[in-house]
């Protein structure tokens, strides 16, 4: 059996890939995207340490993730659709209105 | 080295390629195809986890409706192309460095933690009780001073119960709180028990650990002398009868029978050593090997009205452990521990779809209004570029203006 360890970490890394792609990219779609990564990432270290318990409320946990995902992408692509349609752009530094 | 060590590390260096491409392409088709593949790896890894149903969900719902969906809206707006130079440009570096920190810190934190090394504890021992007793009546079972069968009605069988695992004090109880048995038992950790109350008069308690092959049939006997279960058809016949399990004395436990998949007791029989047909379990019992279930024929003596006693059988089904990370196993626990949860959030997963709705909705403008803007802009637009044309200034450019504009009605602005 393959150690938690080798999991956890390779799961840090895909987490922080969608981290950075989070701080470092420019498209709304494409932050989105990077925080689906992030979360697919917390999974896999959650879905690890599940096998590591012998105790599968972990894989419960990740499907609440995994609905919870779903209403939130349904939800912040209607928001991107929206913006777009008003602004004709969905650069993220554009968009700052609710600056104080 | 191992198979699943190879395949862990090709698939996933395959998802942290794909990561690092979605973070580095210029086109959002591109990165959404990039993010599939990542996901596609990481429901590889949850099957290598033991997690089979997950990783069938991650598939379905993930790479295939979530990914569709965003594949749709980057089609949709036409957003494929590139966001441009950030204003922030010493983010980057900065960014690259965090996440080195980060990661050395995380590495570090596991190669000092040894979470590998840290072991499961063992599953607690399931116990179930059942009230086979002839005369008892309604009892109650107390271990340790705490009740684990409460009003238990002659005959009937209660589900299994996790307990800690250890030595336990018995107290058997009627209801009126007379002490009808009392001494000790001891549940060892994995295990799954049954405890069973039998007997005429004073009833008595065996605790019968309980088998977990499946397919596996034992017979106990709660009659007053020797019985064997034979086939009911050889039975009638004149050839020899045919044991199928043979001379399980009087309280005793037989030894496990192999059972075919789709057997029935329909033509069984437990007859005495004089060939006299004691009892039939009857058509309906019926266990089903090919799910992992296991089972306890009981023989237990029941009180007519008469005061005679007559012989009656019970099955009782030890279901299979649901196995880890399967579907049967998600779902029992989804239905019992945590259906509050899956309740909220559904709802939340309908708010999300009413807002979704809410917010790509257009509110519809008065006929009369509408007319009265587009009938505006027919009439100005090539005004303004006679004008324009008039001045002298911008001829070719803003002639072809509206013509580029899409039809009326379709463009809001």
């Amino acid at each position: 059996m393959l150690q938690t360890d080798a999991y956890v970490m390779l799961s840090m890394v895909l987490f922080v890939l969608g981290a950075m792609g989070v701080m470092l990219r420019r498209n709304a779609i494409l932050v989105f995207m990077s925080v689906e990564l992030m979360l697919n990432a917390a999974n896999l270290a959650l879905v690890a340490f599940a096998r590591q318990w012998g105790n599968s409320d972990g894989h419960l946990f990740v499907f609440f993730v995994i609905t919870v995902a779903a209403a939130e992408v349904a939800v912040g692509l209607a928001l991107i659709v929206a913006i777009f349609r008003t602004r004709r752009n969905i650069n993220i530094d554009e968009l700052n209105q609710l600056q104080g | 080295m191992a198979t699943e060590v190879w395949l862990f590390i090709l698939v996933g260096a395959i998802a942290v390629v794909a990561a690092v491409m979605l973070l580095l392409s210029q086109n959002a088709v591109h990165a959404a195809l990039f993010l599939i593949i990542n996901m596609g790896c990481i429901a590889f890894l949850f099957l290598l986890l033991n997690a089979a149903f997950l990783a069938m969900v991650q598939l379905a719902v993930y790479a295939g409706a979530i990914m569709v969906l965003f594949l749709f809206v980057i089609m949709l707006l036409g957003a494929e192309r590139p966001g441009g130079r950030s204003p922030y440009g010493w983010l980057a570096p900065g960014a690259v460095v965090l996440a080195l920190i980060f990661l050395v810190t995380v590495a570090l934190a596991l190669s000092q933690g040894g979470i590998s090394d840290l072991q499961a504890p063992p599953a607690h021992p399931q116990l179930r009780v059942a009230n086979l007793a002839a005369d008892a009546g309604p009892l109650e079972l107390r271990l340790n001073g705490s009740s684990v069968g409460d009003n238990l009605p002659q005959g009937s069988v209660r589900d299994y119960e996790a307990l800690p695992p250890g030595d336990y004090e018995l107290e058997l109880r009627a209801l009126d709180d007379r002490t009808l048995l009392s001494g000790s038992l001891v549940l060892e950790a994995g295990q799954r028990y049954t405890a069973l109350i039998h007997g005429t008069g004073a009833p008595a308690l065996s605790l019968l650990p309980d088998l977990a092959e499946a397919g596996s049939l034992r017979v106990f006997n709660g009659w007053g002398e020797a019985v064997f279960l034979v086939d009911f058809a050889s039975e009638l016949s004149d050839e020899d009868t045919i044991v199928l399990l043979g001379d399980v004395a009087p309280g005793a436990l037989s030894d496990p029978l192999a059972v075919a998949d789709d057997a029935d007791f329909s033509n069984q029989a437990l007859v005495n050593e004089l060939d006299e047909v004691l009892a039939r379990p009857g058509a309906g019992m019926i266990f089903n090997a090919g799910d992992g279930e296991s089972a306890l024929l009981v023989l237990s003596p029941l009180r007519r009205f008469e005061g005679t006693l007559e012989a009656t059988v019970d099955l009782l089904v030890t279901p299979s452990q649901a196995s880890f990370g399967g579907p049967a196993d998600i779902g029992l626990k989804l239905f019992n521990q945590y259906l509050l949860p899956m309740q909220i959030v559904a709802l939340l997963l309908l708010v999300a779809m009413v807002g979704a709705i809410v917010l790509t909705h257009r509110p519809k403008v008065a006929p009369e209004l509408e007319r009265a803007r587009l009938g505006r802009r027919r009439v100005s637009r090539p005004l303004t570029s006679a004008i324009a044309s008039q001045l002298g200034q911008g001829g070719s450019g803003q002639d072809s203006d509206p013509a580029a504009l899409p039809p009326a009605g379709t463009q809001e602005r």
